[in-house]
């Protein structure tokens, strides 16, 4: 758990992945300028001593991952978000199935999530079921704007995607995480349009829909939409690095978050390995709102905000019990492989004491 | 204007010129222009030809984005009287070699991209739209802060502003005179009853795209409006006057994406062996 002044907040990464960008598995060249762009995006927002070279950059590996989520206690959990560009990557680049080698290895410490795409059809719902039936997957991450073959991309509100979202409730996958930001070849489609949340999240109010990097593009929209859909919420993967080199911008990201959506619907991503938590949650966590912020928008990024935005509010949409967590990770695999134990021995409880 | 630009046989443009009519293209997501964002590599001048180089933060810039600073550069630069031919060179992009020929050759984006669903007009009108928006909170922040309340603002019509010309595409003499800070002009509020005077600059910035997006032309047009383009209600002024603030942190963060894209991608090319 990270220290913050004496006190604790549990951190759940919303958003990791563990991808393999190895030029073996690269089939087109697209999927070469795809990692060539997430490393730009790496480099820009990591602190100049804490950068990967391209070469690690392409393929971690679990041990790795593990180490930097937890090793130092930055993160307590964190949540698998599969990329499949099943297109671009012999193997993909970061499928349900390869996220599921960490997942099932460490299940207290992990979400393991699934995926469809409509333009699967009947193949999509059955592959969808079995992604149920085999993992239990608790939520979805979609990719609206990936190209395949000729379509250039689907919308949540298309009527194939209402009914996959139809058979996500019926199978009790909850968290529909939309990826609406950076994006591949969008040509003249506006592929970051977040437009088709506000119908979806309107039809299945027994859902919840975070909205990936905050639309950022969209901002504007997205908060609009988010102001009248209380099931949308804000996911700071890629908004979450400006605190580092950026925290003027950061303060002023966050601040209309926090105006526009509350304290109860932005959850914390690093987005792992774009960028790491190891250095990332103290960034964020030690963040300040500019007093300017501060009185233009009458918000506060206090104790109770970060515990909540840091892991609270995402616990709450997938039913993690934060207090057994704590008890359960004093002497987990992973707290005995790194001596984390101490950190989870406080009685004191995590919530509610300010 | 100098020397270089006077009647002789072969009249070249001036380099401040072309830079000039560059400075008016913005990127259409950010709202700012290409010169002040630096993605202007060169301009070459010879006799009548002139050629301008881009390069864009990332590979990855949406391909419509970067067709329409191309098309925007080439129809900037093509309306100097000395000008005969324009070519526009996008480099380090995943779509240069489509964006290049049919920039160059005038073809439209359907025509230079058989792959794409359509044209482009629908995403630089909603583009157009976001940067009048932001572009409204300046205007709307400029008349607060000389005084007007709420209710004066959401009522103000065209006509209600005095001393602001529309400016013409393609008139040379205005290049570059129209920010000057210190200018002002005079609304008129309460029926004309008073006039207060304010910045030009904001509210003429606002005016240009409010045209462009042709919300307010007639002098009986209501100056502001919703992000949806509707006349204001005086009760969510508030609300209105946030969306806009919104718009504009939308765009600037969008603009540390990429200026941030921008670095790390120059870092990259001119420096490979860092890798």
């Amino acid at each position: 758990m990270y220290q913050h002044n004496g006190e604790e907040i549990f951190v759940i990464d919303g958003h990791v992945h563990l991808w393999d960008a190895t030029e073996e598995n690269i089939k087109h060249e697209g999927g070469e300028e795809f990692i060539q762009c997430f490393y730009d995006y790496h480099t820009t927002f990591t602190p100049d001593d804490r950068q990967w070279s391209i070469d690690e950059y392409r393929e971690y590996g679990a041990d790795r991952m593990v180490e930097d989520l937890f090793g130092n206690a930055a993160a307590d959990m964190a949540i698998f978000q599969p990329t499949y560009l099943t297109d671009f990557y012999e193997d993909g680049f970061n499928t349900t199935e390869q996220n599921a080698e960490l997942a099932t290895e460490y299940p207290e410490r992990f979400v393991l999530n699934g995926t469809f795409d409509p333009r699967d059809g009947e193949e999509g719902l059955e592959y969808l079921e079995e992604l149920h039936e085999t993992y239990d997957v608790p939520g979805v991450k979609l990719y609206t704007a990936e190209w395949r073959g000729e379509s250039k991309g689907w919308r949540l509100d298309d009527e194939e995607a209402f009914e996959f979202l139809e058979k996500c409730s019926e199978l009790g996958i909850e968290n529909i995480h939309a990826h609406k930001g950076p994006t591949i070849r969008p040509l003249n489609r506006d592929a970051f349009d977040v437009a088709d949340i506000d119908d979806a999240a309107s039809s299945f109010p027994e859902l919840n829909f975070v909205v990936e990097h905050v639309g950022l593009p969209r901002l504007d929209d997205f908060c609009w939409i988010a102001t009248q859909e209380s099931n949308v919420y804000g996911g700071l993967a890629v908004a979450a690095p400006f605190a580092q080199n950026r925290p003027g911008k950061f303060s002023e990201i966050l601040s209309e978050l926090l105006w526009w959506l509350g304290e109860d619907r932005v959850v914390f991503g690093s987005d792992y390995a774009i960028w790491n938590p190891d250095w990332l949650v103290e960034e964020v966590i030690e963040a300040e709102l500019t007093q300017e912020h501060r009185a233009e928008y009458g918000v506060e990024w206090d104790l109770e905000t970060k515990r909540k935005v840091m892991g609270e509010n995402i616990a709450d949409l997938y039913d993690i019990d934060i207090e057994e967590k704590r008890r359960a990770f004093r002497n987990d695999e992973i707290s005995r492989e790194f001596g984390l134990g101490d950190h989870y021995a406080s009685e004191e409880p995590a919530a509610a004491d300010d | 204007m100098s020397g270089t630009e006077s009647d002789g046989a072969t009249p070249e443009p001036a380099r401040a010129a072309v830079r000039d009519r560059l400075d008016r293209v913005t990127d259409p997501e950010l709202d700012r222009s290409i010169v002040e964002l630096d993605y202007v590599d060169g301009i070459e001048i010879d006799g009548g030809r002139v050629g301008v180089d881009l390069t864009l933060p990332t590979a990855w810039c949406s391909p419509a984005f970067a067709w329409m600073m191309a098309v925007d550069a080439r129809d900037e630069v093509e309306s100097l009287s000395a000008v005969d031919e324009v070519r526009i060179t996008l480099r380090e992009h995943m779509h240069e070699t489509e964006i290049n020929r049919g920039v160059n050759e005038g073809l439209s984006f359907a025509e230079s991209f058989p792959d794409a669903d359509g044209d482009v007009a629908a995403v630089r009108a909603e583009l157009d739209e976001k940067a009048r928006v932001a572009r409204q909170y300046d205007a709307v922040e400029a008349l607060l802060e000389a005084g007007l309340d709420a209710d004066s603002i959401v009522d103000l019509r065209l006509r209600d502003v005095d001393g602001l010309e529309p400016t013409e595409a393609g008139d040379e003499e205005v290049v570059g005179e129209s920010g000057d800070s210190d200018e002002t002009v005079a609304v008129y509020v309460r029926d004309r009853s008073f006039a207060v005077s304010v910045p030009a600059d904001p509210l003429e910035r606002y005016l240009e795209k409010a045209r462009e997006t042709d919300l307010v032309s007639d002098p009986d047009d209501v100056l502001f409006r919703t992000p949806e383009g509707e006349p204001i209600e005086a009760d969510s002024f508030d609300l209105v006057h946030q969306r806009g603030r919104l718009a504009q942190v939308n765009m600037s963060s969008q603009g540390g994406i990429c200026d941030g894209l921008r670095e790390a991608r120059e870092g990259r090319l001119e420096d490979p062996a860092d890798d």
